[in-house]
């Protein structure tokens, strides 16, 4: 008994597996990011907007990235900050060392993520996002990520590069949502 | 018959059938078009008194040929047969008819025409009143249908999408091409949408030549043109149904309508298309004249048996006569000759008229009956003070085009008429939205495709785009003039509106009786309604409302259109979601160790909970609870309590905010402790309760009951960033980020013990209502709290929630010797009754903090929303309380919204003392309890009162007892 009591958990993925899935449907491939680490940044009266871990904090619509981290406009002086490969940190701490005074809350479990990839440019990205989401292409240009809703959730869609997207969508509703993607991905072939 | 020419393939034969008999077509045939090559001119029957019905258009403004399309599941009643393309094995079947098409008895209703008109059902389905449901309605159902359903699942599959452009152009006529090629040569995003599968619209369908070649040739070259232009997305197929607010369109793509099965494919998709501007050029309708019998197969638009010609290359008959008041009907005769069919004469009604070919022309007449009981066999024209009978098998009749100006009226803009043009036009247009082309009254080629041009370059200058005016072809002239002739004055019945079945006679019958305003006259007689929504019957049945009420069609107005402009499979409008996918599904993170388990469960909003979880014996429900129960205030219990909503809360003022939120004090709550806390709706009323954590005297985390875990932060985040922006408080939602389990019952604190990092759980050192953050099983960081539901020794133990799942085993697995038990949410239900613990039940809206036994929480000594309102007078009157319920004899039911009454009392609303909110089976007390509000029930304890449950019957004695039935002085909890 005493193992067991002193043995570290297993995580699992929003998906339910000890891995995360993963589907290729035509150029697009599509995978659950386990890996990636999640809070809110956000300011509090009187306090200047810091740059943590060196990231420019993006205006309104934006999203910007510095090495492993990137930084996604989430309302006036909120920022959800991702930090890739780092999920099984703890966050939300690193991240209030870099900027003390702000609200940070752990946000790394809110959310399922899935990174999106084509092989073909960003043809298939836009023909998969006009299945999806109800935003023109112009305002999701690579560099660009808002919220949203899908198959009714709400979302985090952020365009990574020309050939990249994330979904960020409810932990709880991961099921659901990698279907609406599987299923639209399977329809574009 | 067959005619030479046309756009149909001839290398490839199509084998189809339409009731049982087999036929062939060729691609590039409608079934319409097929069946009249094969010289089938009866498709359908009419909805109120079974008149044989043939093909009327050639168009989606089809009444008449209404047939059921292919079969089984997929079968798809009331489809227009002029535009379904044909496809290899299609199968179609006629409607409304029984035992044949041909024979159909229920055309006996045609003989009780006299008493079938307008107004007859409302007139004679009266009484008495209780035969409406049972009785008349389905029997009027049953006789006067228009198709059935297969009622078998929808096999196929449905997708959605959106879209997103400068300049939308709806319909790819001449107006629509000329407008989206002058757009998308300037650069602008352009979506073209056409529901025909082949673009060109009407100019598919007439003979006239574009620079001097069949205008399929100039429709090829831009289509050519077009398929090369990136910012330019043809939408073949594509109906534009509905003009939406903000410029946004709904349009149906038909992606497998034209083939046999979808197969892979989805068979349509719905589109979202919002668009910056965009361009009506829909094209007209060709109106026809009511004349006595004029229902008959063959009587069809004589601009649809010029597109048979042309472009099907079909005639309904050998020999064909024409009815115009327009020089147009003349084009026909001279399209129909040219294609060797023989025309027995071009009636006009015009004493003046000319002729503009070798034909027989009766100036100054008028087709005023018509023979031939399953198709046209002669027409009675008169003309010169008498009649002569014509044998023909077809009548093309000619009234006038009417603008397809549908989408420009969605957003309630009403037409115009014109008297020039003859013609209701576009009058005030929804933003956005220019009309072009015969859409907005033009008729001549050259004119449709400049004002396409037109309308594209304005759309552009909108846009800051600059463009070009495109060189056009060259057209022919054609002569347009024409009189409007509304109807043939006479005796017998002249159909204004085929699908309805509604005559010149109804029309003077709604008049008589006083249904005059077009929305009465269009209710009164059901004109303009069904499928085809009166696209061919609307204007003519103004036109005859406004002779016999003097005024003028302008001062009679028309009734307006709404969406869909044809009709939409409700499949497509729902997007594809069905099934298990018809909303989102929450899981817990615990749900797949649940399943594994064989937990039973059940839907609270989105999320799937585990109800229960059966062992093996179990043979029914109420075992696996009471055993849940059980073991948990004997040993301890697990529960996964993951979906109560979570709040963080963080800022210098976030202990004003929250003061102001809750009823109760939260300000003074000490660091490491959590208090139960209940918020008020503005109007006084209880909203919701929850706990309130203080991690930090800047941080809190509040909990939200399940249900309004949204709407509770979105309550939240109206007063941060409405009531009270001058606070520093900063809200997000966590719900998702932590996996939370219920650790409850006398063994709690040991079986948490055994997963802890060495943190002293000691009542001393981790009191009732102490919260803090900690890490469990070497190192993972946990929030945990020592809160109760369930009146037991308790603890919420929250991890990141992808750690939910293996810390729920691990529980369980490290608490074996404990009696560690994981229990749903049925047993969660009983404790919490047995508590005598509130919950949405109890929190339904219409109760006060008072009621609840909560009365003291709103606290005097500050402000907090609806603190004021809760203390007015009609609230603080109210009298009902929540009490406890047991049943006198033990083995009586308490059954959930029972009403309570005094013993003895009548029971009728004034004597209501109240009602039970919750109910449950206890295992503790081994009876049933309930919860309810009872009047005056603080006093009433021990009173025996009576539960009245008048939809089963049940009258049950009921003992008033204090709501808490386990540990009345919560002694356990506390331990």
């Amino acid at each position: 008994m005493t193992d067991l009591n002193t043995l570290q958990l297993t995580a699992t993925t929003a998906l339910g597996g000890t891995l995360p899935q993963e589907a290729r449907h035509g150029a697009l491939r599509m995978a659950e990011n386990s890996g990636l680490a999640l809070a809110s940044l956000t300011l509090r009266r009187g306090t200047t907007q810091p740059a943590p871990f060196g990231l420019a904090l993006p205006g309104p619509g934006a999203w910007g990235q510095a090495g492993r981290h990137a930084a996604l406009w989430m309302g006036p002086e909120q920022w959800l900050i991702e930090g890739e490969g780092l999920a099984e940190t703890d966050f939300a701490t690193a991240l209030q060392g870099q900027c003390p005074g702000c609200s940070v809350t752990e946000q790394t479990d809110g959310f399922v993520a899935f990174e999106i990839t084509s092989e073909a440019g960003e043809a298939p990205i836009l023909a998969l996002l006009a299945r999806l989401v109800n935003i023109a292409p112009d305002r999701l240009r690579p560099g660009m990520g808002t919220r949203t809703g899908l198959e009714h959730m709400s979302v985090l869609v952020i365009r990574r590069a020309p050939d990249r997207l994330a979904l960020l969508g409810l932990r709880s509703a991961a099921a659901t949502l990698w279907h609406a993607l599987t299923t639209a991905a399977a329809r574009l072939g | 018959m067959r005619l030479s020419g046309g756009e149909i393939d001839r290398s490839q034969t199509l084998r189809f059938t339409f009731d049982g008999r087999a036929y062939t077509g060729h691609p590039g045939d409608t079934l319409a078009s097929a069946l009249l090559a094969n010289d089938v001119r009866l498709m359908g029957r009419s909805f109120k008194y079974h008149r044989p019905r043939g093909v009327f258009s050639a168009g989606s403004e089809e009444p008449n040929a209404l047939v059921t399309l292919r079969g089984g599941a997929r079968a798809e009643p009331n489809t227009r047969a002029t535009a379904v393309e044909l496809f290899e094995g299609l199968e179609a079947r006629s409607q409304n008819a029984w035992p044949s098409l041909a024979f159909d008895a229920l055309a006996v209703n045609d003989l009780m025409a006299n008493f079938l008109t307008a107004g007859f059902y409302y007139k004679t389905f009266m009484w008495p009143r209780a035969f409406w449901e049972r009785l008349y309605e389905p029997m009027i159902r049953k006789a006067a249908g228009l198709g059935r359903l297969s009622m078998a699942a929808d096999p196929d599959a449905y997708d959605k999408g959106f879209l997103h452009c400068d300049l939308l152009v709806i319909g790819a006529g001449a107006a629509g091409l000329a407008a989206a090629l002058t757009a998308a040569r300037a650069g602008a995003q352009v979506i073209l949408a056409d529901e025909d599968a082949r673009l060109g619209g009407r100019l598919l369908a007439e003979s006239a030549t574009l620079d001097g070649a069949p205008a399929r040739d100039w429709v090829a070259g831009l289509e050519a043109e077009m398929a090369s232009l990136p910012n330019l997305r043809l939408m073949r197929r594509t109906t534009v149904w509905g003009l939406f607010d903000h410029g946004v369109y709904g349009a149906v793509e038909r992606v497998a309508d034209h083939l046999p099965i979808p197969g892979a494919q989805v068979r349509q998709t719905l589109w979202r298309i919002t668009a910056r501007r965009a361009v009506l050029a829909a094209g007209a309708t060709e109106r026809h004249i009511p004349f006595r019998n004029n229902d008959r197969p063959g009587v069809m638009q004589a601009g649809a048996l010029r597109a048979y010609a042309n472009r099907f290359a079909v005639s309904p008959a050998q020999r064909v006569a024409i009815f115009t008041s327009q020089d147009d009907g003349h084009q026909t005769a001279l399209d129909l000759i040219a294609k060797g069919v023989e025309i027995a004469a071009v009636i006009d009604s015009r004493a003046e008229a000319r002729a503009m070919g070798e034909y027989r022309l009766i100036a100054g007449g008028q087709v005023c009956d018509s023979r031939g009981r399953l198709g046209l066999r002669a027409v009675q024209v008169r003309h010169g003070g008498g009649v002569e009978w014509l044998s023909c098998g077809a009548l093309g009749v000619a009234g006038g085009w009417n603008p397809n100006l549908h989408l420009a009226s969605h957003q309630r803009g009403r037409p115009r008429w014109d008297e020039a043009a003859q013609a209701f036009l576009p009058d005030t247009l929804p933003a956005g939205l220019a009309v072009a082309g015969a859409a907005a009254g033009q008729g001549e080629t050259a004119a449709v495709m400049a004002s396409g041009v037109a309308a594209a370059l304005r759309a552009l200058a909108d846009l800051g785009l600059s463009g070009r005016a495109p060189a056009l072809p060259i057209t022919e002239a054609r002569s347009l003039a024409g009189q409007s002739l509304w109807h043939v004055p006479g005796k017998g019945r002249a159909w204004v509106d085929f699908q309805n079945d509604v005559t010149v006679k109804d029309i003077k019958l709604a008049h008589q009786e006083n249904m005059r305003p077009v929305e009465h006259l269009k209710r009164w007689t059901t004109l303009g309604m069904a499928t085809d929504q009166g696209k061919t019957a609307n204007v003519a049945a103004l036109a005859v409302m406004a002779e016999l009420t003097g005024q003028t069609i302008a001062a009679t107005r028309t009734t307006i259109f709404r969406p869909p402009y044809t009709p939409v499979a409700l499949s497509a409008l729902g997007g594809g979601d069905s099934g298990a996918q018809f909303r989102p599904r929450r899981l817990t993170p615990s749900h797949a160790w649940a399943a594994a388990q064989g937990a039973v469960f059940v839907e609270v909003g989105q999320w799937m909970r585990a109800q229960w979880f059966p062992q093996p014996g179990e043979t029914h429900w109420r075992h696996s609870v009471d055993r849940e129960v059980l073991a948990t205030r004997k040993g301890v219990g697990i529960c996964d309590v993951t979906t109560l909503g979570k709040v963080d809360v963080q800022g210098a003022d976030a202990a004003v905010f929250l003061d102001r939120l809750y009823a109760n004090p939260m300000a003074s709550l000490k660091v490491g402790m959590v208090r139960y806390g209940l918020m008020l709706r503005e109007d006084g009323h209880a909203y919701d309760d929850g706990t309130c954590a203080r991690l930090a005297e800047d941080h809190y985390v509040v909990t939200t009951t399940t249900a309004q875990a949204g709407p509770v932060y979105r309550h939240m985040e109206f007063a941060r960033q409405c009531l009270w922006p001058e606070l520093d408080v900063q809200l997000i939602s966590t719900t998702e980020a932590w996996a939370q389990f219920a650790v409850a019952g006398p063994n709690a604190r040991k079986l948490l013990e055994r997963v802890v990092d060495g943190f002293d759980l000691s009542n001393a050192a981790f009191p009732f209502m102490a919260c803090a953050q900690l890490t469990i099983c070497g190192g993972l960081r946990a929030r945990l709290f020592r809160i109760s539901f369930s009146g037991e020794l308790a603890y919420e133990l929250a991890v990141p929630a992808r750690f939910g799942a293996a810390l729920m085993a691990r529980l369980v697995a490290v608490g074996a010797d404990l009696g560690a038990t994981p229990y749903g949410t049925e047993a969660l239900g009983v404790m919490r009754i047995e508590k005598g613990h509130v919950a949405g039940n109890e929190l339904n809206g219409q109760t006060t903090a008072q009621m609840l036994g909560l009365g003291r929480m709103v606290s005097d000594k500050k402000d907090a929303i609806g603190a004021v309102m809760s203390r007015r007078e009609g609230l603080v009157e109210e009298a009902r309380v929540l009490v406890g319920l047991q049943p006198v004899n033990p083995g009586d039911p308490v059954v959930a919204g029972s009403h309570l009454f005094a013993q003895g009392a009548q029971q009728k609303t004034e004597t209501d003392e109240g009602w039970i909110t919750s109910a449950c089976h206890s295992p503790h007390v081994g009876s049933s309890i309930g919860l309810g509000f009872l009047a005056r029930g603080a006093e009433r304890l021990g009173e025996v009162i009576v539960a009245a449950n008048p939809l089963q019957g049940q009258q049950i004695a009921l003992r008033v007892v204090p709501a808490h039935f386990v540990d009345p002085d919560g002694g356990r909890l506390r331990d």
